[in-house]
């Protein structure tokens, strides 16, 4: 369905010196340097997959989407989908696919919404009984007809990405892409646009590519994720593996009566554990440490700590997905390990 | 039945652009009020140059009030917002959403700017010819509106249109390069409306500079039509002309062809 093979996108930045000077200096003589934003990334989607792609704000997530989607060039590498070389059969490719940009929208500025699905319908081609239909379906799962006469500039965020969902639905593609689709949004619409997009997977068996900053939007529609960092893949596979790859972090938190006894605890040398095995975070007297219970059984981490301060509360927490990605994020894990 | 398919995809985008320039109805009266306004303006600064007996390069001093009206509105008319939409796009990256439509960048323009100026026409093109005829008939005391070189004007006037947007649009893409285009898009106004002799009628140049003038692309633009409107030409010439203003119209979409197929690939999009 989708294959994208060894992908490279490398842009030209400015050099600026900071300030005037610098300003000038660059008019006359321009510097550029090459960023690669994007460095050889490669992947394959089945036909009806939910596939998360996530990373760190700059990691190149929206790159690569722009280049499946055809906005973007590629410098090197090639992608495929669905039979389709995205940047050669532009015209033909798009008929086939939806795009949402969450930080941009699809639909006319100035006009009544109804309007934009009116202009979209014909340039998709859709006939006027399928594009009932397909209204009354979007309708249900995302409730337009609240505001479907109102100009798309007053419409609020909420409103105006369930309509772009919407836009990019019209037409029944066979590929969505989301670019942040819940970006600035409140749990209530957070939810509904799960649930439609998940909705729509089942019912037509959209394959759906989607980044998100969201981690409750991975593990609530994502079959698989695909994680990319400084424009290098990091991870690919199912959510629990990744789970049980990294199921070995715990978190004990817990709350000293008092201060000084912080100054007591000395987990790495006592118990000899590595900087990587221990995260030690001090809040108000509630303290919290992430540790690696491969090295360091959880039994032991308790006893030593009861032993050395007299805590008021005590918490013992799993590991979740935002742990282990917060370890991925910050290069914790190489690679390697995974 | 191509063609029956052609419209049905880009006409929705000539009534999206009906809508647009509705939604926005006192800024469309603020910017007529000021053209016309700047119309008198070149009116009398034009009788000061005259005297009233005095010919210039065969035109007098009615000639030159006709030249003056019929020059604004050919330039309102064939006025493409182009360069200034596409550059926009560019600069803020929103171009992205176009990119993802099956659907030709320039028809999509194309036709919205037709919707944007529907009304627009209809508001200004008959005021502004019955004016002109009405001087006509009380400086000289007989009609001189001539259906034939009317219809030519219009022809013409297409012709024009269509140079003056793809024109517009290759020079939009430039913004591909230079990012913001806002500078550069005031340097060609100045220089094409006076290369097209919207400023000062062609005529008026000397011989060299009219022979130049009248060879590039931008006496296509304006001076063609409203010469003809005058019935300045003569049958061959208007032939001739109107000849130039379809080899420069084809030159132009080539132009824009090669420019957006370049430019594509440097598309970097700015703002995430």
């Amino acid at each position: 369905m989708i294959y994208v093979n060894d992908l490279r996108k490398e842009f030209k930045k400015a050099v600026k010196e900071p300030g005037l000077k610098g300003s000038i200096k660059a008019l006359f003589k321009p510097k550029n340097e090459i960023v690669t934003a994007v460095d050889g990334i490669s992947f394959h989607v089945p036909k009806g997959e939910i596939l998360g792609f996530i990373g760190p704000n700059g990691a190149g997530k929206s790159t690569v989407i722009k280049m499946l989607t055809g906005i973007l060039t590629p410098t090197s590498g090639t992608c495929e989908i669905n039979g389709y070389i995205p940047q050669k059969d532009r015209q033909k490719y798009v008929k086939e696919i939806g795009v949402v940009f969450g930080q941009r929208t699809q639909l006319w500025w100035d006009l009544a919404l109804r309007e934009t699905y009116l202009v979209l319908k014909e340039i998709y081609n859709v006939p006027d009984d399928e594009f009932k239909k397909r209204m009354a379906f979007l309708n249900e799962v995302l409730e337009l007809d609240e505001f479907i006469t109102s100009p798309v500039r007053t419409l609020s965020l909420g409103q105006r990405m369930r309509a772009d969902i919407a836009a990019s639905l019209l037409h029944n593609p066979k590929v969505l892409f989301l670019d942040e689709p819940t970006i600035g949004l409140d749990v209530v619409v957070k939810e509904n646009i799960r649930n439609a997009i998940k909705k729509i997977n089942a019912e037509e068996g959209t394959t759906v590519i989607l980044t998100t900053h969201d981690l409750a939007d991975i593990e609530l529609l994502c079959n698989r994720i695909v994680m990319i960092d400084k424009g290098k893949k990091v991870f690919d596979g199912q959510i629990s593996e990744l789970k049980h790859e990294f199921g070995n972090m715990r978190e004990l938190v817990f709350e000293l009566s008092k201060a000084d006894d912080l100054k007591k605890l000395n987990y790495l040398e006592d118990l000899s554990l590595n900087a990587d095995d221990l995260q030690l975070e001090n809040k108000n007297m509630t303290v919290s440490v992430r540790f690696n219970s491969n090295n360091v059984p959880v039994e032991k981490m308790l006893s030593y700590t009861l032993s050395k301060v007299h805590v008021k509360d005590i918490n013992l927490k799993d590991a979740d997905i935002e742990e282990i990605i917060r370890r991925l994020y910050r290069q914790e894990v190489s690679i390697d390990e995974v | 039945m191509k063609f029956r398919k052609f419209i049905r995809t880009y006409r929705p985008f000539t009534r999206a652009g009906m809508l647009e320039s509705v939604a926005y109805r006192a800024n469309f009266i603020c910017f007529l009020l000021g053209e016309i306004m700047s119309c008198f303006i070149m009116f009398f600064v034009w009788r000061a140059v005259f005297n009233e007996t005095q010919v210039f390069s065969g035109f007098t001093m009615e000639d030159m009030v006709v030249y003056l009206f019929i020059t604004f509105l050919t330039g309102y008319l064939t006025y493409s917002d182009g360069t200034y939409a596409i550059a926009t796009e560019i600069r803020d990256g929103s171009i992205a959403m176009r990119m993802i439509k099956p659907c030709s960048f320039d028809m999509c323009f194309l036709f919205q700017e037709l919707g944007n100026k529907i009304f627009n026409v209809l508001v200004i093109f008959v005021p502004i010819t019955a004016g002109v005829e009405i001087y006509r008939y009380v400086i000289t005391g007989e009609w001189q509106f001539n259906i034939a070189y009317f219809l030519l004007y219009i022809v013409s006037l297409i012709l024009a249109y269509l140079i003056s947007f793809y024109f517009n649009v290759s020079y939009g893409f430039m913004a591909f390069y230079l990012k913001n285009l806002w500078g550069a898009d005031i340097l060609k106004e100045v220089i094409v409306n006076f290369l097209s002799g919207a400023t000062i009628p062609l005529a008026f140049m000397p011989a060299f500079l009219e022979t130049a003038l009248n060879i590039l692309p931008f006496s296509s633009l304006s001076y063609t039509p409203v010469m003809i409107y005058m019935g300045m030409y003569s049958p061959s010439e208007i032939v001739y002309r109107m000849l130039f203003q379809v080899f420069w119209l084809a030159a132009m979409i080539l132009l824009s062809k090669l420019v957006w197929k370049h430019a594509v690939k440097r598309l970097c999009s700015q703002g995430g």
